[in-house]
């Protein structure tokens, strides 16, 4: 799929997730920065510590406006049905790996990673969903 | 859904993408529905058969009666 292809609303809420994956590594980098240089505590480091997460959930904001937005109903359920496919693969990971550390002493997975996991199944989901409606 | 949406297509010699423009949706989703794969809302029924000067029930059968 062409970057610039798409309704308004797909253009639109793609350039939005670039820019909120920009600012994620920029606030990353930045925050890093902050706990490496002032060593911060107590409310201020909670608040340093989220900083990289406020690009991603305005993300999840923008998908909810996407979504009642989009005006193709056909490229809604398109959409859709790749979020259901990266919440259920999500869901699936996380269980199966906390068990894994539960009872098998896998190696911790932090969770951060579980919104890019959230997005790999998305993904994966993308082209199993379009072959249907070929 | 079975639906008559490419003869009614092909009498007004639109391609999918004339169709899908007047529409307002994308020639992806045109497609769905005439291949009978993606039921159309019933405002996105209603805006098809407005835009062929017919009823519903005249553009897709219903496959149960």
């Amino acid at each position: 799929m062409k970057w610039c292809s798409g309704n308004h609303e797909q253009r639109k809420f793609r350039v939005r997730c670039l820019v909120a994956a920009i600012l994620t590594v920029v606030f990353a980098f930045v925050a890093a920065g902050v706990f490496r240089l002032f060593h911060p505590h107590g409310v201020v480091a909670y608040l340093v510590a989220i900083l990289p997460a406020l690009p991603i959930l305005w993300v999840l904001i923008e998908m909810g406006r996407y979504l009642a937005e989009e005006k193709d109903e056909f490229q809604r359920n398109l959409l859709v049905q790749c979020m259901l496919g990266g919440i259920g693969g999500t869901l699936a990971v996380t269980t199966v790996w906390g068990y894994m550390e539960d009872f098998a002493r896998a190696p911790r997975l932090d969770l951060v990673w579980v919104y890019p996991i959230f997005w790999l199944f998305v993904g994966l989901a993308w082209p199993v969903v379009y072959r249907r409606y070929k | 859904m079975k639906n008559r949406l490419k003869i009614l297509r092909a009498e007004r010699d639109w391609s999918q993408a004339d169709l899908a423009q007047r529409l307002e949706v994308s020639r992806q989703s045109v497609n769905a529905i005439e291949t009978g794969k993606f039921d159309p809302s019933l405002p996105l029924a209603f805006k098809l058969a407005r835009l062929f000067g017919l009823r519903i029930e005249e553009i897709f059968e219903d496959e149960r009666s």
